[in-house]
């Protein structure tokens, strides 16, 4: 693509300026570079692998997990066990698009919107992205305060937690750093599957769900149709797109790596699926104890529902999961708000190469938006309970908008030149989004119609 | 597709005049600062986008509408 700059690096011109954050982001180009070119392709796919292993291991956050748990704990192994794989390959192809906007770009997504679409439509696209990682960092913060309740650890402790948290892996200034760091947590999200395994879980039942997708949920349809809708949300999120393609761009990734931006989608999904398939598992125990999510829900948790039934060390690593899962989240979460809010504002640098100086709005927002959901979280009888049953379907009936532009914008030949998508791509993305905006509808309309 | 002319002073207190070329060469042109800065010429959308896009949006608004009254009711 040429976006009409295309002196820098003659030889009849002076070299262009160079920020700070350029500086940064080419110190980590001239690695990918030099392994390329010493054809090192597994250290290549190394230095770019990142946003989506994060995009895909920050989704299985606190309320999926607790999602996946309740599929698990209603209807067993069954239908859900395949269901959550297919969401998440739906999840890598948008993902990819997102990754490929970035790569061919260099702009994030909220950018795009505001700067192709204008300025109305960029608000629209940042004011549903806020509301809904608000919603969605609540719940993460919930998510970590009830995992730290089985260790005792007391409510203002987990927020202050999560704040000292966001703040220390923003003080690198330098974006590699920020997702090693954060890479290196998210790879606990694995930690559900041990706790998968400690359940004895019946190979034959797993082998019989991927097979035969059966047996099907049973029961209310409104209560399926929430499972469904949450699961879909818990997969296919606007925050994630917003996520992938900022940190993308970040990272400083080219058209020359979307091939390895597609591993590292690929890779994340898998993992992400994986681990989320794992606390499907962990939580079935319960499914066969008859043992209703509805029923835990009141009490304090998966964990200690699980402990008489499997034991000590899972109900330990269900809730190191699950501070885990809502710590990655809320460091990828609010990050999304951080890109997002930087790219809206006009003049406003949007990298974690930029230090807080040079950055106010950006790592402001980081920090803002995690403080604002950990205060709500403190509030004496806040409804935190209904707010994290709520987080996963209001980003299911708010991601269609949010799918559209990624369609218009990834088909925008002006923008992505060759690199448009293909008609299988296309029909595949807008199969996703027609299914999303179904699920998303039918529960909105079956809950009201029967609250 | 051209991009704006520059009305940002995003960075440019940080500008570092003389790079060294190896740090040049690591970054596209298009992937500099300077370069991203610039805003993207605005889509010219027909109608029938503006109609599809205002509709999607207010279905939206309607079935969040759904889920807020959901939560409220539902509310101990």
């Amino acid at each position: 693509m040429s976006l009409g700059i295309e002196s820098a690096g003659r030889c009849d011109e002076p070299p262009p300026p160079l920020t700070a954050e350029d500086r940064d982001r080419s110190l980590d180009r001239v690695r990918v570079m030099q392994a390329r070119s010493r054809r090192r392709r597994w250290l290549v796919v190394w230095l770019l692998l990142g946003p989506g292993v994060l995009a895909m291991l920050g989704e299985n956050d606190g309320p999926s997990m607790l999602s996946y748990a309740a599929s698990g704990a209603d209807y067993g192994i069954g239908f859900f066990v395949p269901f959550i794989a297919v969401t998440f390959a739906a999840a890598a192809v948008v993902q990819e698009m997102a990754m490929r906007l970035a790569a061919v770009t260099h702009r994030g997504f909220g950018e795009l919107i505001f700067q192709r679409f204008g300025r109305f439509w960029g608000w629209t696209a940042a004011a549903d992205l806020v509301v809904t990682n608000l919603v969605t960092l609540i719940s993460e913060i919930i998510a970590i305060r009830v995992g730290m309740a089985f260790f005792r650890i007391p409510a203002p402790v987990a927020v202050a937690s999560v704040l000292a948290l966001v703040v220390i892996n923003s003080l690198g200034n330098r974006y590699s750093r920020w997702e090693r760091v954060t890479m290196g947590i998210a790879l606990f999200n694995l930690i559900f599957i041990p706790a998968a395994i400690l359940a004895h879980p019946s190979l034959g039942d797993l082998g019989r769900a991927v097979g035969t997708w059966s047996p099907l949920p049973g029961g209310s349809s409104q209560q399926v149709l929430l499972i469904v809708a949450s699961d879909i949300g818990a997969t296919v999120t606007p925050w994630m797109l917003f996520f992938q393609q900022s940190a993308s761009v970040d990272k400083g990734m080219t058209p020359a790596d979307i091939r390895q931006g597609r591993v590292d989608t690929i890779l994340g999904a898998a993992l992400a699926a994986l681990a989320g398939i794992a606390a499907l598992v962990a939580a079935a125990p319960l499914f066969y104890h008859h043992v209703s999510a509805s029923a835990i829900q009141g009490g304090t948790g998966f964990a200690q529902a699980l402990r008489p039934i499997v034991g000590y060390a899972p109900s330990v690593l269900f809730s190191v999961g699950l501070i885990e899962a809502g710590a990655v989240a809320v460091l990828t979460i609010s990050a999304s708000t951080a890109y997002a809010l930087g790219e809206s504002v006009a003049g406003g640098a949007h990298s974690f190469n930029n230090s807080w100086r040079a950055s106010p709005i950006f790592h402001s927002a980081n920090l803002i938006l995690a403080a604002i959901a950990g205060a709500i979280v403190l509030i004496p009888g806040a409804p935190l309970l209904d707010i994290t049953l709520n987080a996963n379907l209001l980003a299911t009936v708010l991601m269609p908008a949010t799918l559209v532009f990624l369609l218009m914008l990834i088909n925008d030949r002006a923008l992505m030149g060759r690199h448009v998508n293909r008609r299988a791509a296309n029909l595949t993305a807008i199969l996703i989004a027609g299914l999303v905006t179904v699920a998303g509808s039918a529960y909105a309309i079956v809950a009201a119609l029967h609250p | 597709m051209p991009a704006l002319p520059h009305h940002h002073s995003r960075h440019q207190i940080n500008y570092d005049p003389t790079p060294a070329h190896e740090l040049i060469d690591g970054l596209e042109p298009d992937q500099l600062v300077s370069a991203t800065s610039r805003p993207l010429q605005r889509m010219q959308l027909p109608l029938k986008v503006h109609i599809g896009l205002w509709t999607l949006r207010i279905f939206l608004l309607i079935m969040t509408g759904l889920i807020v009254y959901t939560f409220v009711y539902q509310l101990p």
